[in-house]
């Protein structure tokens, strides 16, 4: 049962002989080999000397969606990441689309916001309308893979 | 007229604070206005007094001319400083403060309304002898008229609004066969954004860069430019990275002077005073054509201050006193390299989606020939309401190279924890080859950006453990809190047992 590291999505093992204080909260300062490290730890980000990194965590105690279940289920779900207003639908349920490919455009902060599809595939549903408000994490479309 | 005491800003973020510090230098007051979502906003908290305009919307708010007239008398302001944005090219609310006898720091209502317009702009600049892009002079709103002239002009073409700014009601054109279409799009958004449908249309001038010409003039006639800025780093028509000089000026000798004097002519056509812009397409061949002018301060103008070592809002306040300028335009010289990043909270590794929430941590970077004109804190709620700009970073160094290697050093210091933002746009362009070459025109970032670039480059080997190192660390700590929570299966089984 113990925990695994994964920054940049590759597993690491930390180093054993290095030097650690918290000089901030989430701001590390670390001495590995001679060398100074400052490190930011943010609650989706690490930033090392400048170099932002992705990281996870797997606690097997811990159930955890898989950022891979798109691939894993052959659907992708469009979510709105914030609240705003649909201003314009670029596709319809059936259509073909393929990765990359704008779906809805969300007009939030003054700024008209393409969402992509993030795989190739049939558009099944596009759950919205134009000029339609739509709160944080709103499912706009549904995107399954042909076949 | 007389130097103002207490100066109102009709803003906020940034800019407002960027203007709350000089007006403090100069010894005068500073009155802040606010919204319902910046009661908390770093330039209510750093100015001398602050008044509530109303609810969050920037027409409830930064945008209501009544309700910030009434409380510049409140508060006994002699002055308003619009800031860029919001009323800052707003003829009515210039022409609303001369009435009301408060000077507004800026140029005449009479001259934004003759410079707002583009059309108008464009014939007024003609008028002055500056070199103008081949195009109509008058707004259009029939696409079939439109139609008409786009073939005569010959493509490609650009379609801008009249009333236009920020990239809004603006298209590009290839083919005679996409005009109709187009041009019903270009005007509906510039209807609606604008509430004045008519387009105007342009030769598009291909591979040009975006070079502007900071002027200054006083009441008393003198108009003298202060050089130029590149502002050719823009994704969909918004600059991203501007700076002074251009590299063009070392590849083309006297064009700094043809330029700006370009540049004076078409303002003094419109009998321009204080604070302006005048924007140009230029060609590396040299070529260059007025584009619009911006009757106001504008975003990048640190730049200008750093490598002509003026404060221009200390100008813009002293002009608008009836102060004569200070020196002339032999007194001016660009002395070393400036170059801004406009830091933003946006995603560029999701469309650049806007990233809006709370700045958990935040460290800014400092040091040698380091400005950072910041309107954000840790703990601030970036609001979704207005434009998501958090920060301008703007270095000086003695050459350009130097320039982008202090950038790159401060960008590696600056850290922003909690939202999203465009931090990693700019490791990417600074150390792009034709960038770094000043190689540059305003499709540069788009074609950039169309190669799908890595916006979080691996780091070296060494890097990744020391990251997983702090985070365990991390993960100790927060595990307490977290053991704390009671567990969903004891609260269950407690729950049971209750039966």
């Amino acid at each position: 049962m113990s925990r695994s590291t994964r920054i940049n999505g590759s597993p690491v093992v930390p180093p054993s002989d290095a030097s650690l204080v918290e000089c901030e909260p989430g701001v590390y300062s670390i001495l590995h080999a001679g060398t100074s490290f400052e490190v930011y730890v943010t609650e989706n980000c690490i930033e090392v000397d400048g170099h932002p990194l992705s990281y996870e965590i797997k606690d097997p105690r811990q159930w955890t969606r898989s950022a891979g279940l798109a691939g894993v289920l052959g659907k992708a779900t469009i979510t709105a990441p914030m609240p705003g207003k649909v201003v314009r639908i670029l596709t319809a349920a059936g259509h073909v689309v393929t990765a990359g490919q704008g779906i809805v455009v969300v007009e939030a902060m003054k700024m008209q916001n393409e969402l992509k599809s993030p795989i190739d595939g049939v558009v099944v549903k596009i759950a919205v309308s134009e000029n339609e408000g739509v709160a944080a994490g709103a499912v706009l479309a549904v995107i399954e893979v042909a076949g | 007229m007389a130097l103002p005491r207490k100066i109102l800003i009709a803003n906020r973020g940034e800019i407002a604070l960027r203007v709350i510090r000089t007006v403090r230098e100069m010894g005068l007051r500073s009155v802040a206005v606010y919204s319902d979502a910046d009661r908390a906003a770093l330039h209510v908290r750093k100015a001398d007094e602050a008044a509530h305009l109303g609810a969050s919307p920037s027409s409830e708010s930064y945008l209501n001319i009544p309700k910030i007239l009434a409380a510049a008398r409140h508060h006994n302001a002699d002055a308003i400083h619009p800031g860029y944005g919001f009323l800052s090219e707003n003829a009515a609310f210039a022409a609303a403060c001369e009435d009301a006898g408060i000077t507004f720091i800026g140029p005449s209502s009479k001259s934004i309304g003759l410079m707002g317009s583009k059309t108008s702009a464009r014939r007024v600049a003609k008028a002055g002898g500056a070199p103008i892009v081949p195009g109509t002079e008058e707004g259009i709103t029939d696409a079939a008229e439109a139609e008409t002239i786009a073939n005569g002009i010959g493509y490609p073409v650009m379609l801008k609004a009249v009333a236009g700014g920020g990239g809004k009601g603006m298209r590009r054109v290839d083919r005679a066969e996409d005009l109709r279409s187009l041009f019903d799009s270009a005007s509906s958004e510039a209807l609606r954004s604008f509430s004045d449908g008519s387009i105007y249309i342009e030769k598009l001038i291909e591979n040009a860069r975006h070079v502007e010409v900071q002027i200054f003039g006083d009441h008393h006639g003198n108009l003298v430019h202060l050089g130029e800025r590149e502002c050719s780093v823009q994704r969909r028509h918004q600059k991203v990275i501007e700076e002074s000089p251009s590299p063009l000026m070392a590849r083309h000798p006297g064009l700094r002077e043809r330029m700006g004097d370009a540049a004076v002519k078409a303002a003094r056509a419109a009998g321009y005073f204080n604070a302006g812009t005048v924007e140009f397409l230029a060609s590396d061949s040299g070529d260059f054509y007025f584009l619009e002018m911006n009757t106001r301060l504008q975003v990048e103008h640190p730049v200008t201050e750093l490598v002509t070592g003026l404060d221009l809002v200390r100008l813009q306040i002293e002009v608008a006193g009836g102060a004569k300028l200070p020196f002339a335009q032999s007194d001016i010289s660009l002395r070393g390299a400036a170059i801004e990043c406009r830091i933003y909270a946006e995603d560029p590794a999701n469309s650049f989606f806007p990233s809006p929430g709370r700045i958990t941590s935040l460290a800014e970077p400092s040091g040698p020939g380091v400005r950072l004109d910041s309107g954000v804190y840790p703990g601030w709620t970036v609001p979704l309401d207005y434009d998501p700009m958090l920060s301008k970073l703007i270095v000086w160094a003695a050459t350009r190279d130097q320039a982008i290697a202090r950038m790159q050093r401060a960008l590696a210091e600056y850290h922003i924890g909690g939202i999203r933002t465009n931090l990693s746009l700019f490791r990417l362009i600074l150390n792009e080859p034709s960038f770094r070459a000043g190689d540059l025109h305003t499709g540069y970032l788009d074609t950039l950006l169309k190669t799908q670039p890595e916006f979080q480059p691996a780091p070296p080997a060494h890097v990744p453990p020391i990251a997983a190192l702090a985070l365990n660390q991390q993960k100790k700590q927060e595990a307490p809190a977290a053991a704390a929570v009671p567990s969903a299966w004891l609260a269950a089984g407690r729950a049971e047992q209750l039966r």
